[in-house]
């Protein structure tokens, strides 16, 4: 439905153009300067470069551990939205599917984490962590990402609400347990939902920096965020690792997004509209 | 014990959320405000000292001045975001929605930043904003206005702004997205008879489709809220735990952790004698801060699933 939309849209679609570009621009400049000497660029920024050559991220890799780092985002990341996902769903269809007393303050009580910023209950959870000795190890970080199921909650319940009953009745006239038909088939049904869910919260942890940063403090299991953090707090010594970094940490899921962008928005979109 | 279950299946679906969720967010959040009525410091022992935390907070000069601040500036990036972040978003959206060319390009470069983490936007802002490398300098002098150039990230009077303009980078695409959603939702033939009536861009957002879309902005403009309350990641990083220079980019949030934790200075960390407890105490405050304003946001959201 092309129609025409007169001057004032036009300048808004050339105001978009800008923005796009420019977002796309800043993009491509850091992979650019990601390849040229540090005093080169510090001292050069604009001229013609010196040379251009993969030499920090050489470094990165092989002096920095960099795909340790990275490893320690993924790990983090997979078990957080496999528990996450896991526990959201069983409690979302216990809640949805069963009749139970108090049933209504239980839909409540699991919104109320969306109200608490995580840096109010984190002192508690430090001298938690530290009485179980899980300070300094991922675990910490895993356990309390995988808790945040309030919106995941809600999410998924109003979802298998809105199921029809008959789904569940002829599953377990079948002879299919409770778990069986969850898994066999009210899961997989759920699909959608879970997808949405993953994105929303798969980019929020595998950004996060509170946690890890109050709670892992070795080297062997920081992650990508943090690693970042220590060439950008000293510019002028690790302005050229400082971007390799950035450029490795960021641009294969910036094409992953790309590729998959309609579906990952479609996702996001679905989950703002339904949650 | 199975028959107990047999009897109550729900139980089975709903104990290990209960457990991990009680365990790791509800347990904390009742832990902090009581530790908040203690004088502690973490490790040693506890004195039981009632209000005076928070008597305290509200009534030396120092941590009021340092709350005020953190607050100010909190809630500058709040009306930042609502009176000029938001209107681009729905501007964008509805262009969007509108299928104007480019729109599925303009979706995904708005949307992409988010994907970045906050260490490397504050370092990608470096590059751009920065005294001597920065390209907004180099543009500034090649185009004449050598005398506006400056070392942006270095003066205290921009650097909430400076936060204020990474957070928007970083966040414009979810709140657009929201917004194309919201849209969709509107019929065609509203906006088909507004065509015919002839009413050009900025009178179908305003008549049209603003008032369609008034539950999503609302529900934005809280969200909004209590990102703007709580925000830590973009202001540590910019500024340390100290919250920049003479306190620029400080938050609530960063107050909290520095109390808590300790400012991390070049000669070593200094923690008080009452970190823990007075920590607590400014989580607390800053709890009941959000705490009104997202009570009104779950209502609201009980309120349209209803309305389904």
């Amino acid at each position: 439905m092309q129609k025409k939309q007169g001057v004032a849209a036009g300048v808004v679609k050339i105001f978009m153009w800008i923005y796009s570009l420019a977002t796309f621009a800043i993009l491509l400049y850091l992979v650019y300067n990601s390849m040229r000497p540090r005093n080169d660029f510090l001292s050069n920024t604009f001229g013609k470069p010196e040379s251009l050559g993969l030499q920090s991220y050489k470094r990165l890799i092989v002096e920095d551990h960099f795909f340790r780092y990275f490893l320690n985002s993924v790990t983090i990341l997979a078990v957080s939205l496999v528990l996450l996902i896991l526990i959201s769903s069983i409690t979302a269809y216990g809640i949805a599917r069963f009749d139970f007393p108090l049933k209504r303050l239980v839909r409540v009580f699991f919104l109320i984490g969306m109200m608490f910023p995580v840096q109010l209950s984190v002192v508690p959870l430090f001298l938690l962590m530290n009485n179980v000795k899980l300070v300094d190890n991922p675990l910490s970080v895993i356990l309390i990402s995988s808790a945040g199921i309030s919106l995941p909650v809600f999410m998924l319940t109003n979802f298998f609400e809105k199921l029809p009953k008959e789904i569940y009745e002829s599953a377990i006239m079948d002879g299919a347990g409770e778990w069986t038909t969850f898994f066999r088939i009210m899961f997989p049904i759920a699909s959608p939902v879970v997808m949405s869910v993953c994105i929303t919260t798969s980019v929020g942890i595998w950004n996060q920096f509170f946690l890890p940063l109050i709670f892992l403090k070795s080297d062997s299991y920081k992650t990508v965020p943090l690693l970042v953090t220590k060439y950008t707090g000293n510019l002028l010594r690790n302005v050229d690792m400082s971007m390799a970094v950035s450029v490795l940490s960021t641009i294969p899921i910036l094409i992953l997004f790309i590729i998959f962008s309609n579906r990952i928005i479609e996702g996001v979109t679905e989950g703002a509209v339904k949650g | 014990m199975k028959r107990f279950f047999r009897k109550r299946p729900y139980l089975m679906f709903l104990l290990p959320g209960i457990i991990v969720y009680s365990v790791f967010v509800v347990y904390p959040i009742l832990s902090a405000g009581y530790i908040s009525f203690f004088q502690w410091n973490g490790y040693g022992p506890k004195e039981f000292v009632g209000l005076q935390n928070y008597k305290e907070l509200f009534t030396n000069s120092n941590m009021m001045a340092q709350l005020g601040n953190a607050l100010k500036n909190c809630l500058t990036i709040f009306f930042l975001s609502v009176i000029i972040m938001m209107p681009i978003q729905i501007i964008m959206a509805y262009t969007i929605h509108t299928k104007a060319r480019g729109s599925s390009f303009f979706q995904v470069a708005v949307f992409s930043p988010q994907f970045i983490s906050t260490p490397v936007i504050v370092f990608i802002f470096t590059l751009l904003f920065d005294g001597s490398f920065g390209i907004v300098n180099k543009i500034l002098r090649e185009t004449g206005f050598e005398n506006l150039a400056r070392p942006w990230l270095g003066i205290p009077k921009y650097g909430i702004y400076v936060v204020w303009i990474m957070m928007t980078w970083a966040g414009m695409g979810v709140g657009m997205v929201y917004f194309i959603g919201a849209m969709k939702m509107i019929s065609n033939e509203v906006i088909e008879s507004a065509y015919v009536d002839g009413a050009g861009f900025w009178r179908r957002l305003w008549y049209i489709v603003l008032p369609q879309i008034k539950g999503t902005v609302f529900n934005l403009i809280l969200t909004s809220y209590i990102i703007s309350m709580t925000v830590f990641d973009f202001n540590y990083i910019l500024g340390g735990s100290g919250g920049g220079i003479s306190g620029s980019v400080d938050t609530l949030a960063l107050m909290f952790y520095r109390t808590a934790f300790g400012e991390n200075s070049p000669l070593g960390g200094k923690v008080s004698v009452n970190a823990m407890g007075m920590g607590t105490t400014i989580a607390c405050v800053l709890f009941l801060m959000v705490f009104v304003v997202a009570l009104f946001q779950i209502i609201l959201m009980f309120r349209t699933r209803k309305e389904d």
